[in-house]
């Protein structure tokens, strides 16, 4: 698999005059052609910001500090501002959680769309009439055409999370990075969603990068996960062997706060604690305070350590396989 | 369950909107306005709730689940039909239903301290008298997980988990025997989310406590409630035990529903949906709500509504093709 999308020991820092905080300390991922990739994460471990960083969305004070994002090879943070503009939406596209934030509530749905195709390929207003009826036909939007003529107030979540998603892959972009695409959405959209990005990425080869704090939904259809924690990956794996056989205490703990099928009334495994602060870092491992197997050897960094291939964890113990 | 149920609901109905305020009414008559459409947010749902269970209540968004939820807990009034308490009346003051909400952040106030918080509820209904008042808010708050050091914060400096908690002690404060958990758990992270879950069931077996979990959550109502109704469009559409209904769903909406939840154990899973959006609450399909969703819809699904009915095992179902199934096996066995 040709690697698409390769992250680099990404600093992101939040620079104040008086206070600088370190929110994303070295993450490094990578996802090839046709991959989806889970970035799975609790609010505040930095997995938004990852997306945020790569598309190089951040508003001051957050800047990337440190690291390189190389899309085919090439350096996305080196780029000027035109040059990202031109490379925002059709090489790397982004889909948020919420997509009345997204679109603007003010135009037609036929203006977005056809503003979208004109940023980056020159058409005439027939011809992006045409490629956003064929966008929306291919999101499962009933009755194309006319939908073109509404506003976004006048479609419901699901339907509006699909233009959201037509106009993310209106340019067949290399990447995509969804942010918790199906969060606000109800259960049985959420099963529309999920398939509907599921086959397409898979029929263009799009790799996905999908950002998500529910383990459950990336299990279904993520190819390969990781496990953020305060800043910092601190698990990657091929999801059948992160989910079945975790290596890092916060994977084995997030996995067993879940509740599982055939459980029901026991008392669920829980995490003691919560999150640290992002001003109040420990210095060591940050899960140390919060895990159960920290030793003193904790009080140390521990850099990403390779399980077998394709395979890596942040931790001094990994557990082995079978044990809880 | 054996034992005698401590709240009935009967053929209860809210509807929202409507006539209108005299100006509006007035301009509607004379043509100058639309009359207000009728939003039937719940629709003749009636149960009885056991001392001591878990009743959960899930559904997708507009379905009903909350404005039900807030009904027994007297936040609103039905329309039609009536709901009646049985209160044990054991404890003087007592308020026999409390509620705990969704947003930890919203729904305390920001400018009480934790032990006004606590403790104000009780002192104004004279559960605990002024002097063991400390006592008792210590007492409340360690049973929740809160530091007792912490009582004279404010609830904005706790994280979310820890604000929840406070909302769980303010509302065990006057010694209910209801708990209306309306989407206490979906704002929380996991492993928070774990923690609550957990303390839930904590007091559940240290109280007695009985509550009503609404969520649209099914892993998490899963595992927690005896008991569970299934809503769509304000309407109960089936309702049962829980394991037998996550075992075997007998609604096609129950069965979309719970094959819709991603699952750990489920990986790569090709998803197949049922198609189209929930309809509106303002203008819902006739005959059964579901039928334009439905794999099986049939003619009579599209003009009769489906009456709840007992399918067997304590369980029951609104559906037509339900019925028809039930008959033959009745037939057969």
């Amino acid at each position: 698999m040709t690697t698409v999308l390769d992250v680099n020991d990404l600093h992101t820092s939040f620079v104040t005059p008086g206070l600088t905080i370190a929110a994303l300390q070295g993450v490094s991922l990578s996802v090839g052609k046709g991959e989806i990739l889970g970035l799975v994460g609790e609010s505040g471990s930095g997995k938004t910001l990852t997306g945020f960083s790569i598309n190089r969305l951040l508003s001051p004070p957050g800047r990337v500090v440190q690291g390189q994002v190389l899309l085919h090879g090439h350096d996305v943070l080196t780029l000027g501002q035109e040059e990202m503009r031109q490379l925002r939406g059709r090489r790397i596209a982004m889909i948020f959680q919420d997509p009345m934030m997204t679109l603007n509530p003010v135009l037609r749905i036929e203006t977005q769309i056809r503003d979208a195709l004109r940023a980056h390929e020159k058409m005439s207003k027939a011809v992006a009439r045409k490629r956003a009826i064929a966008a929306l036909d291919e999101v499962g939007i009933p009755a194309p055409e006319s939908r073109l003529r509404s506003y976004p107030h006048e479609l419901s979540g699901g339907m509006r999370q699909r233009v959201a998603i037509a106009i993310a892959l209106l340019h067949q972009p290399d990447v995509i990075i969804a942010d918790e695409p199906t969060t606000a959405l109800d259960v049985t959209i959420q099963g529309q969603i999920l398939s509907l990005v599921q086959g397409l990425c898979r029929d263009r080869g799009t790799a996905l990068i999908w950002i998500t704090h529910d383990l459950a939904v990336v299990a279904g259809i993520a190819d390969r996960l990781a496990v953020m924690y305060a800043g910092r990956v601190v698990e990657v794996g091929p999801v059948d062997d992160l989910l079945d056989a975790p290596a890092h205490p916060y994977t084995r703990g997030l996995i067993d706060s879940v509740p599982a099928r055939g459980q029901r009334g026991q008392r669920l495994k829980q995490i003691p604690g919560r999150m640290p602060s992002l001003t109040e870092l420990p210095t060591g491992c940050s899960f140390a305070p919060r895990c159960e197997h920290a030793r003193a050897a904790c009080a140390a960094l521990p850099d990403m350590t390779a399980l077998g291939p394709d395979r890596s964890v942040r931790c001094f113990f990994p557990l082995a396989e079978g044990s809880a | 369950m054996t034992s005698e149920a401590i709240l009935s609901v009967r053929n209860v109905t809210k509807r929202f909107g409507g006539r209108g305020d005299f100006i509006a009414r007035g301009l509607s008559r004379i043509g100058l306005a639309q009359p207000n459409a009728v939003v039937h947010a719940v629709e003749d749902v009636s149960f009885d709730l056991h001392k001591g269970e878990v009743l959960g209540v899930v559904g997708e968004s507009g379905c009903g689940k909350s404005t039900l939820g807030r009904m027994v807990a007297g936040l609103l009034d039905p329309s039609e039909g009536e709901i009646i308490a049985k209160a044990s009346g054991a404890n003087t003051g007592a308020l026999p239903m409390q509620m705990i909400f969704q947003d930890p952040f919203s729904s305390l106030n920001p400018r009480k301290r934790v032990f006004d918080l606590i403790g104000e509820a009780p002192r104004v209904h004279g559960i605990v008298p002024s002097e063991k008042l400390d006592a008792y808010v210590a007492d409340m708050m360690e049973r929740c997980g809160v530091d007792g050091n912490y009582r004279d914060r404010f609830a904005h400096q706790f994280s979310g988990g820890q604000r929840q908690r406070i909302g769980i002690a303010r509302a065990l404060a006057v010694r209910p025997e209801i708990l209306v958990c309306d989407e206490a758990v979906s704002a929380l992270d996991v492993s928070i989310q774990a923690q609550i879950v957990n303390l839930f069931m904590d007091l559940r077996d240290e109280l007695g406590l009985t509550y009503i979990f609404i969520s649209h959550d099914l892993g998490v109502v899963e595992h927690i409630s005896d008991r569970i109704l299934v809503m769509y469009l304000g309407r109960i559409v089936e309702s049962g035990p829980a394991q037998q209904i996550f075992a075997d769903p007998q609604h096609p909406y129950t069965r979309a529903l719970i094959d819709g939840v991603p699952r750990l154990e489920r990986r790569r899973t090709v998803y197949a949906p049922i198609i189209g959006d929930i309809p509106s609450p303002i203008d819902p399909p006739k005959g059964c709500h579901f039928h334009p969703r439905c794999p099986l819809a049939q003619l009579q699904c599209k003009v009769e509504r489906p009456a709840l009915r007992d399918i067997g095992g304590g369980r029951q179902a609104a559906c037509h093709l339900i019925e028809t199934t039930a008959k033959k096996e009745f037939s057969i066995g």
